[in-house]
């Protein structure tokens, strides 16, 4: 006891190396990108001006930006709730004492697999997949679900729902496995009493589990959350890259890209976008995760 | 009655068996296809859908150096970037996560909330300001750029908070200090060792994530010869590329297989990480 307390600053220099590292490679980088964003600095230029919040107003002035964040928040939506409600169905399936389902750590392996492959190779799987000379077209014709083959990737809906789909197919593996840890950690014991009281599976479903894993759900919540709206490979190389067609698969970081690598660079008004979106994100999901939190 | 519950329970499980083949037929399909078509050439994918492989698998890499795409390179790259932010990663999450875990410092719940925050925050949002002050140092087109920041790296420290608390190391600790042991001599002699398992867990998701890391990787590194999987999969959407079906299978087949064999081998940490990770008592 008596060493443990002698040594206590040695914490300081464990951490240091955590602490520097962030101060040089998170913090200064984010400050950078406040500053920049309030300035004309361009890729080609050596020098740059003061601009006030020019950068900000030109951003509202066209729709571009509001298009981007509106994007973003449909296609994260449209991927989380059916993620979520499917994740939720099958972790309640894996555990149940009544089903007894055989084979559960492989089914919940091989769900989680996509999750681990590369997204920017993913998009363009799919990209391949469903382009007019793809199997897909191929399948559908073949088996007259459709008439003749059909581009696919220029009809907005169904780029849109693409997008969602391979979000959702690369995430509901890793929900089941977070709820499922959710799961085992409550005491059986509650479900017997419930099941003693003659309580039917929704209704212990609808009063225990689901109150007991409101935790795990603002996790999952807040990280889904802060990963979807900085997506981007996927939207970016599923088409040209500039959220084809009509810009309905412009997420908030394909603005973001596009405003960076414009002819001149322009990485004063792409900071902008970066600022904006940093601050909505951050007051969102640690508003959430505090609120939600403080109150249980 | 008894048999009536019997009957329905069957009947529900045989729906469920049901919706679970359907989904893993909806999970493994479109990496199937990928796999198999890297194996056949353009023509016989243009001729219809097959769920066997082929024999064109050599071709379709001559058709990809002959276009200039050299995935081996880009392998290369790839690996040493993942294997560098790997052992950057594990290496400083476990210090930070152990000084907070085992010391009590003044400012140590701070730090240890602070950390949580880290995690919610978009870092990567910052990216903009980041390319343009790691080209005032001159670190663009540099891997540093990319395997540096790693240190400190939120996620891994949370994770190795919750893996170190699961460990109870506090006594272990004070007889290796009353042997004389030094205080970074205890964490690399008695903790890492002990700590294999996590590590190990911790290892797996950082390598992965680097590994199909494409936005960081295709701001910051602008030369072809230092391109790294993700960005070659880029190029490969090229008009150039566009008809060689085959070849762009196989390019793609060749940056995932890499992960099948990982998570063949891994997977029991790999689930047990993400949920260690992700509950907290």
């Amino acid at each position: 006891m008596r060493f443990r307390i002698k040594r206590d600053y040695y914490g300081y220099l464990f951490i240091a190396p955590f602490i520097i590292g962030f101060l040089i490679f998170g913090l200064y980088p984010v400050y950078n990108t406040f500053s920049l964003s309030f300035t004309d600095t361009t890729l080609m230029s050596k020098t740059s001006e003061f601009v006030g919040l020019k950068n900000y107003i030109r951003l509202f002035a066209d729709d571009f930006f509001m298009k981007a964040v509106k994007n973003t928040w449909l296609l994260w939506t449209l991927n989380f709730i059916p993620q979520v409600g499917i994740a939720l169905l099958l972790s309640v399936w894996f555990t149940s004492t009544r089903l007894r389902i055989k084979a559960v750590g492989v089914w919940r392996a091989i769900y989680y697999l996509p999750n681990l492959l590369m997204p920017a190779a993913i998009a363009r799987l799919f990209f391949g997949l469903f382009s007019f000379y793809g199997p897909v077209n191929q399948f559908m014709v073949q088996t007259g679900l459709i008439g003749e083959a059909m581009h696919f990737l220029q009809d907005i809906a169904v780029t849109q729902g693409l997008v969602v789909f391979i979000q959702w197919w690369m995430w509901f593996g890793q929900t089941i496995i977070i709820l499922m840890a959710g799961m085992t950690a409550i005491p059986i014991h509650l479900y017997e009493a419930a099941m003693v009281d003659g309580a039917t599976s929704l209704q212990m479903f609808r009063r225990i589990t689901l109150p007991l894993l409101k935790p795990i759900l603002i996790y999952i919540f807040v990280t889904s959350l802060v990963g979807g709206m900085q997506m981007f490979d996927i939207p970016y190389m599923l088409t040209d890259g500039r959220g084809s067609p009509v810009s309905s698969i412009m997420t908030n970081n394909v603005l973001m890209y596009m405003k960076f690598s414009s002819s001149k660079g322009h990485i004063g008004a792409a900071s902008s976008v970066g600022v904006l979106i940093f601050i909505m994100t951050t007051i969102i999901a640690l508003g959430i995760f505090y609120f939600l939190r403080e109150r249980n | 009655m008894e048999n009536n519950y019997r009957f329905r329970t069957n009947i529900l499980r045989v729906l469920v068996y049901l919706i679970l083949t359907i989904l893993l037929i909806i999970t493994i399909v479109p990496i199937w296809l990928l796999l198999v078509n890297a194996t056949r050439s353009t023509t016989e994918i243009q001729q219809g859908i097959s769920i066997l492989p082929s024999v064109h698998l050599v071709e379709n890499y001559r058709i990809l150096l002959s276009k200039g795409i050299d995935m081996f390179k880009g392998f290369r790259n790839s690996f040493f970037v993942a294997g560098a932010s790997t052992l950057v990663t594990v290496y400083f999450s476990l210090l930070t996560a152990y000084g907070i875990v085992i010391y009590d410092f003044k400012g140590k719940k701070i730090i240890s909330n602070f950390i949580i925050v880290l995690v919610m925050i978009p870092m990567q949002l910052s990216i903009i300001g980041f390319f343009q002050y790691m080209s005032k140092l001159g670190l663009t087109d540099n891997y540093a750029s990319l395997i540096l920041p790693l240190i400190a790296n939120a996620s891994g420290v949370f994770f190795g908070k919750q893996y170190l608390e699961s460990m109870i190391i506090h006594d272990l600790i004070d007889a290796a200090r009353i042997d004389g042991a030094s205080e970074l001599g205890i964490f690399h002699r008695i903790m890492f060792p002990m700590a294999v398992p996590g590590a190990v867990t911790l290892g797996i998701f950082a390598f992965v994530a680097s590994w199909n890391n494409f936005f960081n990787a295709f701001i910051l590194i602008s030369s072809f010869e230092k391109y790294t999987l993700p960005m070659l999969v880029k190029t490969l959407r090229g008009d150039v590329y566009r008809t060689e079906y085959g070849a762009i299978y196989l390019g793609l087949a060749i940056t995932i297989v890499p992960i099948l064999i990982v998570y063949a081998i891994f997977s029991r940490y790999i689930v047990n990480g993400i949920s260690l990770g992700a509950v907290k008592e």
